[in-house]
């Protein structure tokens, strides 16, 4: 089968220079990273802040060279045939920028929508219906430095879908944004990748619902690495052999999840401190070894103060898969400055 | 958000098409920023004319003989030229690297050369007038006479000059895409070197003949030597090489820079997608 | 003129020395960092040394060609050092506009820094800060370069320190205020006009009596001159540095040191009073307009 997206052991390593007296370290981006899209899947790339999603993108669009490994897009390699390459794809990013602010929102994209050869009558009639469907038809002629950050970026995501790829990619496209434009962007994607069965879609998000919603497949991703690769409901699937537990408790001072994760059958715990208590969040091997939990929270003179079962989110999976949640990496990372 | 949009895109320019059509894409934004801001005609004509008027009075204040002040006419309209290389086509690069326009445009299918002379065609208007504006009021408020015999070889010097400038700008606009913040104060640095080592303001035969002969790298040395011997009477006496050789030299810098700017814009996008230097932000 | 009055009651809310301390301190020291650390010192020192140089390499080719190599000929020195002062003002008016483009366009942090409390027009004058001391190692490796090499007619024992002294600490906050004038401009323009600080001071260098005798210019605009407080500026350097030279030419013959002095105090306390005016009245502009956020590069 020919796959829209491939990659083999893939690697990526940064020299990143330190101050003017210290020597340039290494930082390892992307290691070994194995991935197979197929034509038309909408496929994520799920991972926390620095894990590797924006450099895979990077590579894959050709902005990027890997250090180690191979990436083949539509079929073409992206060190050797990236004019190939080119001609077949688009990217947006959250957050953009890009453009001209003194021009208009139709001028900004029609003089995009010449760097791919479209004629100038096609691209505005593609940018007029576009326009229409995210709801910025009125705003054609807005100059673009006049827009919101949320219609800039719709701005933008029409920019990627305009000239019509055969693989797109889209690097946290709701960054940004509020939470009606966020339901609206992936309300748009999903219904593109449906209308058009032949077009792969690549989206790196860090948020679980976002991911869970729209992807066919999910890439987890955390330090470079993917971690695991498969439909949501399959991923989520493999812990449902596990429980799931949410507990508000008291708030308690001294180890937070050692006490907890020494106990029989408790794989993860996650620890979150809130005003007022606590939120535990485990995942235990089964439904027995709550018990024990329980026993040493009264041992400890902790309160509980609400109890759920639920059932394995896209979350937990992370959490299964490296041992914290995605918001204590990311802390973790930043206190090491790597972020 | 409503429905989705399904139809294909039948056909797409590649080659020359898509060459033409970026270049006028790139422009579009130059030439219409110009139109909708009209603030850079009063600062970007009259007031470079007053500059270009204070080294007239120098030659005044010193007795030069009245050719000179035409040398100083001649080349502050030039000065244009060399500003709108390296400040809107060499470090511009750096700006749209800043912007987050680089990785689009690298990206995209189209080629770098023609983004750059889009980049440029589209400052050529302002550039061009303000060019025009000196020569004009330069020469008719400092009386400067002129004697052109050859108008068809003044034209074909003045093309060779701008083909091969222009080819010398997408050169080192390759460089900028390596570098960062050290892009603006390179092209800082090129300015005053150039303007004295290509006789902007005298006649480069007054420099170390070596001297004179390593300006001439910079298309504007030559092209404003042979210029400044079609257009003055005593134009031949000041000149450093005759006319017919400077030609033959233009001729070679133009396919020099040409395909030096092809084939260093190639390598150099190599190096910057390898060294993942073209979406980063080192300010 | 109903700015001019809002402008005077921002009089009331005007903030306390401490705040404007704070204000010059963080723009001076942004200022410095943002100039000094783009490269290696050797590289900086290579830059510093090579862009004056230049400039005033023209001059003395030019001179140089017409006068056939008579570099004594005090009008070789009375050229020279108007040139190399003038690189003061060139880099005042340049560093303080860049100021401003920089943090709207570049770093896009402008918003936030007129959002802070921080007195913004003096913030701006710390930000020149940077430019005046790059300014002052170009002067000082210019005149080097003029007294070693072209034979300057400068006599250590002949300057007049206190007044050179003097003439410089007006002088440089003259032609802060002038910068700060264009910077408030500069908040209306786009980032096409990023030569405004250089086309000024270009503009400027017909006018003053940088490089040569005022009275070279015709009479029809040799008024303007006149009316320049840099014209006095550069006046009281050239006597301070070369008095007999200066006053062999017939530029403000009928005055001495210390009227042009009292001329130079007065026209920088007016033009104190014009920036102020002028920068309110644009923030004004720009703050109505939205304009203080924008990127207008293309």
């Amino acid at each position: 089968m020919n796959h829209a997206i491939r990659t083999e052991n893939l690697g990526r390593i940064y020299k990143i220079r330190g101050g003017k007296k210290s020597e340039p370290r290494e930082l390892v981006a992307l290691k070994g990273v194995h991935l197979q899209v197929n034509p038309g899947e909408l496929f994520g790339l799920l991972g926390p802040n620095g894990a590797g999603k924006t450099t895979l993108i990077k590579i894959l669009t050709t902005l990027l060279a890997p250090t180690s490994g191979n990436a083949f897009v539509a079929g073409y390699d992206v060190c050797r045939h990236q004019q190939s390459i080119r001609q077949r794809i688009n990217m947006v990013s959250g957050g953009e920028a890009s453009g001209y602010g003194l021009l208009t929102v139709r001028e900004n994209l029609w003089m995009f929508s010449q760097f791919y050869g479209i004629s100038s009558k096609e691209a505005n009639r593609r940018i007029k219906e576009l326009l229409e469907i995210v709801g910025l038809q009125d705003r054609m002629n807005t100059k673009s430095s006049d827009l919101s950050t949320g219609l800039r970026q719709k701005m933008n995501i029409v920019r990627g879908f305009m000239t019509d790829p055969q693989v797109l990619f889209l690097d946290e496209p709701t960054l940004g944004l509020d939470v009606g434009a966020s339901r609206e962007v992936r309300q748009f994607i999903r219904k593109w990748v449906n209308d058009n069965p032949t077009r792969t879609l690549l989206l790196t998000t860090h948020y679980m619902v976002e991911a869970d919603e729209l992807c066919d497949r999910v890439a987890i991703i955390n330090k470079g690495r993917v971690l695991a690769c498969d439909t949501p409901v399959n991923l989520k699937r493999n812990l449902q052999q596990e429980a799931i537990y949410r507990l508000e408790v008291s708030p308690f001072e001294g180890p937070e999840c050692e006490r907890f994760e020494v106990l029989p059958g408790v794989n993860n715990v996650v620890h979150t401190p809130m005003d007022g208590y606590t939120i535990l969040e485990m995942i235990l091997t089964k439904d027995d070894a709550l018990s024990s939990v329980v026993n040493t929270l009264t041992r400890e003179d902790i309160h509980i103060l609400n109890l759920q079962k639920r059932e394995p989110t896209l979350e937990d999976v992370f959490v299964d898969l490296v041992g914290r949640s995605m918001e204590e990496v990311e802390r973790a990372e930043k206190v090491r400055g790597e972020i | 958000m409503g429905g989705t949009h399904s139809d294909r895109i039948l056909h797409k320019n590649t080659g020359l098409k898509l060459f033409l059509q970026t270049i006028a894409a790139r422009a579009y934004p130059r030439i219409i920023g110009q139109h909708r801001e009209k603030s850079w005609v009063f600062f970007e004509i009259f007031l470079p004319m007053l500059a270009v008027a204070a080294y007239v009075f120098v030659y005044r204040a010193i007795g030069a003989p009245e050719e000179y002040i035409g040398f100083v006419v001649i080349g502050g309209a030039m000065i244009a030229f060399w500003l709108n290389i390296l400040w809107s086509m060499s470090s511009q690069m750096y700006w749209e690297k800043e912007q987050g326009n680089l990785s689009l445009y690298i990206m995209a299918p189209n080629s770098m050369t023609a983004i750059l002379l889009g980049m440029a065609l589209g400052g050529l208007l302002a550039t061009t007038l303000r060019a025009v504006v000196i020569i004009i009021l330069g020469s008719w408020l400092f009386n400067v006479s002129y004697t052109i015999n050859n108008y068809i070889q003044l034209i074909f010097i003045l093309i060779l000059t701008m083909v091969a400038l222009y080819g010398m700008g997408m050169m080192t606009s390759s460089i900028f895409l390596l570098l960062s913040r050290e892009a603006w104060h390179l092209s800082n640095l090129a300015q005053e070197p150039v303007y004295l080592i290509s006789g902007f303001y005298f006649p480069i035969k007054s420099l170390n003949f070596w001297v004179a002969a390593g300006a001439s790298i910079i298309p504007l040395t030559l092209g404003l030597d042979a210029m400044r011997q079609l257009v003055f009477a005593s134009g031949d006496e000041l000149g450093f090489l005759p006319v017919q050789s400077e030609i033959f030299i233009l001729i070679f810098l133009c396919g020099f820079f040409l395909i030096g700017a092809y084939l260093l814009l190639a390598y150099m996008e190599r190096l910057a997608i390898r060294e993942g230097r073209l979406t980063e932000s080192r300010r | 003129m109903s700015w001019i009055s809002q402008s005077f009651s921002r009089i009331n809310t005007f903030p306390n020395l401490k705040s404007l301390w704070n204000s010059f301190w963080v723009g001076a020291w942004l200022g410095w960092q943002i100039e000094s650390n783009w490269t290696d010192p050797f590289l900086f020192a290579t830059y510093s040394i090579i862009k004056p140089l230049s400039g005033a390499a023209i001059l003395v080719v030019m001179y140089g060609v017409i006068s056939e190599g008579d570099f004594d000929d005090p009008l070789f020195t009375y050229m020279f050092i108007g040139y190399a002062f003038y690189i003061y003002v060139t880099q005042i008016m340049n560093g303080i506009v860049w100021a401003v483009i920089d943090d709207r366009e570049h770093y896009k942090t402008l918003k936030y820094i007129y959002t802070a409390p921080v007195h913004f027009p003096t913030y701006l004058l710390g930000r020149s800060v940077a430019s005046i001391l790059i300014g002052s190692i170009a002067v000082i490796i210019t005149l080097l370069f003029g007294v070693i090499f072209m034979h300057i007619q400068i006599d250590l024992a002949g300057i007049d320190w206190l007044l050179i002294f003097i003439t410089l600490f007006i002088g440089i906050n003259m032609l802060a205020l002038m910068g700060l004038i264009i910077a408030g401009v500069m908040l209306i323009l786009v980032h096409h006009m990023w030569d405004l600080g250089a086309a000024v001071a270009g503009s400027l260098f017909l006018f003053s009596g940088a490089v040569f005798p005022l009275e070279v210019l015709p009479p029809a605009i040799r008024w303007i001159g006149y009316l320049l407080p840099v014209t006095y500026w550069l006046e009281l350097i050239r006597r301070s540095l070369v008095g007999s030279i200066a006053l062999a030419y017939p530029t403000f013959n009928n005055l001495n040191n210390l009227q042009l002095l009292g001329i130079l105090v007065i026209a920088t306390g007016a033009l104190a009073v014009i920036a102020f005016i002028s920068f309110r009245w644009c923030e004004g502009q720009a703050r109505d307009g939205g304009l203080i956020d924008r990127v207008t590069n293309y």
